[in-house]
């Protein structure tokens, strides 16, 4: 009986400490996860939104969604921008990772000052590269055309045709230092004796790359492409800050297109439809990369 | 290696970080310019009439209001987020209790998803508490950024350190809370500081929930501020970018001061 007691006391204990976060986060995220999905087949607007009659109105605010030309079009350019995004920065990562991770003297240090791309504020960095893709006084299409590059400026961000891809370049800038921090991490953990008996054997660096290196590094790519396309899914700072969707919804993407119907057109039921949306293809893939780490180790 | 190769490859180092950090120069160097110069072609890579009227007429503005917002609301929540974390990683260090991994799983699975999801049932609830248009509402949002994160992080660390530690605290005479307190806080706190500054610039970086929950512009950030003010300040881009230069200022000295630990520390809290 008074080892049942201790037992449960010492149990209490570790709860004390555990729990508090626990509960935060099921208040904060997981309780708002379960209302969205009961909001969306709500219909709730502003007149409704403080108390007044919720009715049940089934798939309607789906349908709703669907019907509109823009919803596949965010669809779409969501998959773009975040397939574009995470194709060109573990590309780019690898590189700079391959670089820093010969010893040379300042390697640490140069790594590591790149960081400071990701840590400044999306906000910031999106209004940056707004400013130096202006069409008309941006520095891109300046030097651009000093060296005969272009003849024309472009519309980085409003010509409808290209505005996606420069929204994505700017968060191809934010994400290679992550991207390369976690392949460096990767790299230096791959082992050195496999390299030196290859090079015994007369192997150059391409074959080295391609027959050791990948195939070694397999598991950690696989990591960071999951966290990329994980992270860049949900994308919404650098889109609603410089373009804010346009022009003519031709870099709308999930989160945007949610956050207009709830806020601007305070059509709180057809948001949350769209969010949802988000959430069930970002589900998926959350599960497929949690899989993948399970196996690494017992989480 | 040669120092001759070391050399070599630490200048062409040099030359990429610099071409890959041209943006940031080139948003501290507009802050400095004239009006007339920014349009200027070619455009000066320098400042010929280095001036700081754009420090000035920024923080004859709001800047300073949203400075101490931005302040409120990161240092709150890092604050939240350490007092709930830091214990929370330490129990799913240490104690044998049940449902250990369900629980892991919750820190993992709500560190992925988007604040879109949450954002319009936040907002409703938020509304119905009388949390809108006060400092907790993007206090208590931006802190879950930092929770599942930090505690991720932190577990790892705390499982790292020798149990003999705290059983020569408990012969003491110690009880676990005080060996929590007297013995683990003060060797990780290296650790402990490196969540605090990650969960920091979370919050500091947060744009969606301050715009989302406060109407009431006393109350913005410094993204929401910045954000705001591109159709204030118009193509007055030297404002503008003396505007971005003091939000990213204080990143930029916090990174400076723990930049070793910082790097070490991003990489063992996201991929776990």
């Amino acid at each position: 009986m008074i080892q049942v007691w201790k037992k449960l006391r010492k149990d209490a204990g570790g709860y004390l400490f555990v729990l508090p976060a626990v509960i935060f986060m099921l208040l904060l995220i997981g309780y708002p996860l379960l209302y969205n999905i009961i909001l969306s087949f709500q219909n709730v607007d502003l007149s409704n939104l403080a108390g007044g009659k919720r009715e049940f109105v089934g798939f309607a605010n789906y349908r709703t969604v669907a019907e509109e030309e823009v919803f596949g079009i965010s669809i779409q350019n969501t998959l773009v921008y975040t397939v574009g995004s995470v194709f060109f920065q573990v590309i780019i990562g690898f590189c700079l990772a391959s670089f820093f991770s010969m010893k040379f003297k300042l390697a640490g240090f140069l790594r590591g000052i790149m960081m400071i791309s990701w840590l400044i504020p999306m906000t910031v960095t999106a209004l940056l590269f707004k400013f130096m893709m202006g069409s008309e006084e941006g520095i891109l299409n300046q030097m651009l055309m000093t060296f005969y590059f272009i003849e024309e400026p472009i519309g980085w961000l409003s010509s409808p045709n290209i505005a996606l891809w420069s929204v994505i370049i700017a968060n191809i800038w934010i994400g290679i230092p992550f991207n390369m921090l976690l392949l460096s991490t990767g790299l230096s953990s791959l082992p050195q004796d496999v390299y030196e008996s290859a090079s015994l054997d007369g192997a150059n660096w391409w074959q080295k790359l391609v027959h050791i290196t990948l195939p070694l590094l397999k598991p950690v790519i696989m990591v960071v492409l999951m966290l990329g396309f994980i992270y860049t899914f949900k994308v919404f700072d650098v889109v609603y800050v410089m373009t804010g969707g346009g022009p003519i919804n031709s870099t709308e993407v999930l989160s945007t297109l949610a956050f207009r119907y709830s806020f601007s057109d305070f059509d709180f039921s057809l948001g949350a439809a769209v969010a949802n949306v988000l959430f069930i293809m970002l589900f998926v893939i959350s599960l497929i990369y949690l899989r993948m780490i399970k196996k690494d180790e017992a989480i | 290696m040669s120092n001759r190769k070391s050399l070599v490859l630490s200048i062409v180092g040099i030359v990429i970080v610099a071409l890959f950090l041209f943006p940031v120069y080139w948003m501290i160097i507009t802050a400095f310019k004239a009006q007339t110069e920014i349009f200027r072609t070619p455009p000066t890579l320098f400042p010929q009439n280095f001036q700081i009227d754009s420090f000035i007429a920024v923080m004859q503005g709001d800047v300073g209001q949203y400075f101490l917002n931005s302040v409120i609301i990161a240092g709150l929540a890092t604050l939240v987020v350490l007092l709930l974390a830091v214990p929370s990683a330490y129990g799913l260090a240490r104690f044998k209790i049940k449902g250990v991994s369900s629980m892991m799983l919750i820190f993992l699975v709500t560190q992925m998803l988007p604040a879109t999801v949450v954002l319009t049932p936040l907002f409703i609830v938020f509304n119905n508490l009388g949390l809108l248009n006060t400092y907790a509402a993007p206090v208590l949002a931006t802190a879950t950024l930092g929770v599942p994160f930090s505690v991720l992080l932190l577990r790892t660390f705390f499982m790292g350190i020798p149990k003999e530690l705290e059983e020569a605290a408990n012969i003491d005479g110690c009880s676990r809370l005080r060996a929590f307190l007297q013995v683990i806080i003060p060797i990780s706190l290296p650790s402990v500081l490196v969540c605090g500054a990650i969960s920091f610039f979370f919050a500091w970086g947060d744009l969606i929930f301050s715009i989302t929950f406060n109407r009431d512009q006393e109350l913005w950030p410094l993204t929401a501020g910045i954000f705001n003010a591109v159709g204030r300040y118009g193509i007055e881009w030297n404002n503008l970018m003396a505007f971005a230069t003091i939000s990213v200022l204080p990143v930029i000295i916090i990174f400076v001061l723990l930049q070793k630990h910082l790097v070490e520390g991003l990489v063992s809290g996201s991929v776990k």
